[in-house]
């Protein structure tokens, strides 16, 4: 009962299918990267995760408890940044817990569910915590999920696109049943995330991936998508 | 590889695709006669006149009720029994009570959530989707101070495979919302914040090596074991194993659930130990509730029993204000 398979974590080369495949660049530096997911219950937070770090996509998602964790890797020119992603439970009583999720994080991916205008109210409440309280140099994106069922749609996308340029956010319209943008919004994340040479560079180490050497890593593939 | 068993538990669970069947069917061989000797012996104390004395009861749950005297066992053990016979009408009533609440549709969105891959709870099929909605519904409108957690869809799933019974199933859940658990599931979640800082003290007094190793890895408790707490291991453990921690948990109370943590990170020690890095962590932590040694029920109950040393209540408890200070001060 407790394994469907779906959390199970780590991913592996042929599942993630993300990521650019920059032919043979397996030299240059890995980076690790705290992400969170935050956002109001059933927007699809766990089935963005499923789908980037996986490719599957479940039409019915268990509801998560607490958080879970899983990690995916994606290749940028020559660096390989590797992703520790904690996707939290949505219910509002679970709030008081998320500060352990967000601090420390690098990256957060603020999601609602474009059928749903209370979801981007609450994506607009978490997006606020955030910049008060997480990481200065956190790398934040908006995610409105569910882009298959435009027909439905109750945020309109120019709405939130303009929400996002104004707090300086990421923003993209995704679908985790369809895959569309899914891998690209964690691609975008990695693009922005500082990977300057060794871990705590300037200003310090809490807007900073760890540079991780190939030796430490050496007991597991590099990367899922560099080859 | 071949095997006698189905990819279907005999509780309607999908067996996942790495499940390790030779384990399994090891295992099995040898628990179906233990299996065979408890329900003789549990037909025998139960058709007596008179329930056995609490010392004998325990003995008989720690070593496992059998599955057709659950629903029965745990209402009497758990003073759901009492409970119900208090309001008996209660819970009729609960559910013919048409009026509508912000729970509602709540419940309703994790309805087709829960345990999807089970065969009884298989999206809109007729199977217990229903009874599920039903049980959580009248538990939010009688348990007011929580209305509805996430977590007690799967909770009040697994009660209702387990009894197959819809109404033991309310009382069941309800007493453990009342009477076991010190309030997990209310707005602020104080008990569970307590309870997981009490859980982290126990660790610390009997491996101070791993907790210094996890506050090295900026890890604190709650994010590994939330859900352990939350869902009573429901969705957590192997689901013959859950239940065997459910027979002790509606007799021995909340305790319980502290000696299946204690243990899964006691039989796990050195390699937990090994772990540097923050990621393989909480990967591990993920790991050791799906290994052999907790596959094995009946092993992993003995070992319940023996790893954390003794757990008196009266040391619970203290530790429970003292911490629950702690909450309030900060």
């Amino acid at each position: 009962m407790a394994n469907r398979g779906n959390q199970a974590g780590t991913a592996t080369a042929a599942a993630g299918g993300a990521a650019q495949r920059p032919n043979g660049a397996t030299q240059g530096k890995i980076c690790q990267f705290k992400l969170v997911l935050l956002g109001e219950s059933a927007v699809g937070k766990s089935s963005l995760v499923l789908r980037f770090v996986k490719g599957q996509f479940h039409e019915y998602q268990e509801s998560t408890i607490g958080a879970a964790f899983l990690t995916q890797t994606v290749c940028l020119d020559d660096t390989t940044v590797k992703f520790e992603i904690w996707d939290t439970a949505g219910q509002e009583r679970y709030h008081s817990l998320a500060p352990m999720y967000y601090r420390g994080a690098q990256a957060a991916i603020v999601v609602y569910d474009i059928t749903n205008q209370d979801t981007f109210g609450r994506a607009k409440v978490w997006v606020k915590e955030l910049q008060r309280q997480a990481s200065p140099n956190i790398v934040i994106a908006l995610a409105g999920n569910k882009a298959d069922l435009a027909a439905k749609r109750a945020v309109e996308f120019d709405e939130a696109k303009g929400y996002a340029e104004e707090n300086g956010l990421l923003f993209m319209e995704t679908s985790a049943k369809t895959a569309m943008n899914v891998n690209d919004i964690f691609l975008a994340i990695a693009k922005k995330l500082p990977k300057n040479d060794g871990a705590g560079g300037v200003g310090g180490s809490s807007g900073q991936g760890r540079r991780l050497d190939r030796a430490e890593d050496g007991n597991k593939p590099a990367s899922s998508c560099c080859k | 590889m071949i095997s006698s068993f189905s990819k279907v538990d005999e509780y309607g669970f999908e067996r996942p695709d790495d499940f390790d069947y030779k384990a399994y069917e090891a295992f099995m061989s040898r628990y179906m006669v233990i299996l065979t000797r408890r329900s003789m012996r549990w037909n025998s104390i139960l058709s007596q006149q008179s329930l056995p004395d609490g010392g004998t009861m325990k003995r008989f749950v720690r070593k496992g009720v059998p599955a057709q005297f659950r629903g029965k066992v745990w209402m009497m053990t758990s003073g759901a029994n009492f409970l119900k016979s208090r309001q008996p009408n209660l819970y009729q009533d609960l559910i013919s009570d048409t009026s509508h609440q912000n729970w509602d549709e709540i419940i309703q969105n994790d309805l087709n959530r829960t345990y999807p891959d089970n065969i009884y709870f298989v999206p809109s099929s007729d199977g217990k989707l229903n009874s599920l909605y039903n049980i959580l519904r009248a538990s939010a409108r009688h348990n007011t101070s929580v209305g509805y957690c996430q977590g007690l869809n799967y909770v009040a799933g697994l009660l209702l495979i387990a009894t197959k019974d819809e109404e033991q199933s309310f009382w069941l859940l309800t007493v453990l919302i009342r009477n076991i658990l010190p309030s997990y599931y209310s707005s602020n979640m104080q008990g569970l914040i307590t309870d997981i800082a009490v859980l982290g003290e126990l660790v610390r007094s009997k491996s101070s090596k791993l907790d210094r190793l996890l506050k090295d890895l900026h890890l604190p408790w709650p994010i590994l074991v939330t859900k352990w707490f939350i869902c009573l291991y429901a969705e957590v453990l192997p689901v013959e194993t859950v239940l065997r921690v459910w027979d002790c948990m509606f007799n021995e109370g909340s305790k319980i659930i502290f000696r299946v943590a204690l243990t899964l990170i006691k039989l796990n020690e050195t390699e937990l130990l090994r772990c540097s890095d923050f990621g393989d962590m909480a990967e591990l932590f993920k790991q050791i509730t799906r290994s052999s040694s907790v596959l094995d029920c009946h092993q992993f109950m003995e070992a319940m029993f023996k790893l954390p040393g003794s757990l008196p209540s009266s040391k619970i408890d203290s530790l429970r204000i003292r911490f629950r200070q702690v909450n309030v001060d900060r």
